[in-house]
């Protein structure tokens, strides 16, 4: 049976990014879209309005976590069963969301995550060594393996879409991954394949990355990973 | 306490505790918000004025100088007072949030 699918696409200056993204979404899949346009100060929202793209604008910049949260509302309120994050930057294709569709109509699982590294290796760098010790630290604390915490490309069931509209703590990131697991969740990794950013600045500045690490570390290890069973 | 310190207190006090009425009736600070300062203040005149007091409380706890304890108080309610405050940003961050969001979806459906 073929669910209700809204990708969202949150956008702050995307510009350059967001009419190919919009372009790929389209041509590859058949799914509803919607663009989070998080007050960007660039001619972001023009160029939506430009090519009739579905946009919602907020009115104050207030970053990625509130623009999930904002398109999880707009699907709760109209009726969507299957939400996918994907960035509009222009890292995610397309043509990979029907796997992570597939995977949650046929009730494998409650979030499906796009990652690169399912079957093959994490190549060594500064970064991808964040990314093991946060599988490290999802599998201490769930007994799970998760092996791309960090992707951007997720796909949430109608389970997972009530727990974001009803708990305005939850982000888009790895911690709520743990979160889920916890609420007795299935999350399963479907291979993907992510492009280098072509364009512009990523929400994720490399000077914010140890902070963002920090960030993520506290909130597995002592607020997730000990919140109780769900009720 | 010295005398020096004493004074030092009270005057600071009295300072902090005029600018809180001065405050709530430029209508820039609410009086539920104020309140806590003023006590404060008057607590702190209460201890330099009564000092012998404080400083055989001080003794009986153990401290080196009774110095020390009325820094440890006025820390004390810092920190608490911080932290009432990161809770009251947190929850005023929570409802700009919501804002934002119920404008831009209900702009949405117009």
């Amino acid at each position: 049976m073929s669910k209700k699918v809204l990708i969202i696409v949150p956008a702050y200056n995307e510009a350059l990014n967001i009419e190919k993204t919009i372009k790929d979404l389209t041509s590859q899949t058949n799914y509803d879209y919607l663009i989070i346009n998080d007050c960007s100060k660039d001619n972001t929202k023009e160029i939506c309005e430009k090519n009739n793209f579905n946009i919602l604008s907020l009115p104050i910049n207030y970053g990625l976590t509130s623009g999930i949260q904002v398109g999880m509302k707009y699907a709760y309120q109209n009726k969507y069963e299957i939400v996918i994050q994907f960035d509009g930057d222009g890292q995610h294709q397309a043509k990979f969301l029907k796997d992570l569709v597939k995977e949650i109509e046929d009730e494998t699982c409650n979030i499906a995550i796009g990652s690169r590294f399912v079957t093959k290796k994490k190549p060594i760098s500064m970064r991808m060594f964040g990314s093991i010790l946060l599988t490290l630290a999802i599998k201490i604390t769930t007994g799970k393996t998760i092996k791309d915490p960090t992707s951007g490309m997720r796909a949430y069931d109608k389970k997972a879409i009530e727990q974001f509209v009803n708990n305005s703590g939850l982000t888009p990131e790895p911690d709520t991954l743990v979160y889920m697991l916890k609420k007795k969740m299935k999350i399963k990794e479907v291979q993907v394949e992510m492009k280098e950013r072509e364009f512009g600045e990523s929400y994720l500045k490399p000077i914010k990355s140890a902070q963002y690490m920090i960030n993520m570390f506290f909130s597995i290890l002592f607020i997730r990973a000990i919140a109780r069973k769900s009720k | 306490m010295t005398l020096t310190l004493r004074i030092v207190l009270i005057i600071s006090s009295i300072i902090s505790f005029l600018l809180c009425i001065k405050k709530i009736k430029q209508a820039k600070l609410k009086v539920e918000n104020s309140v806590i300062w003023m006590i404060g203040s008057i607590v702190l005149i209460i201890m330099s004025v009564f000092s012998k007091a404080v400083e055989w409380i001080s003794n009986k706890l153990g401290f080196m100088a009774p110095v020390n304890f009325v820094f440890l108080i006025i820390i004390g309610f810092l920190l608490i007072q911080t932290f009432v405050d990161n809770i009251r940003i947190s929850s005023l961050n929570e409802k700009i949030k919501d804002l934002n969001h119920y404008i831009a979806l209900k702009e949405k459906k117009n």
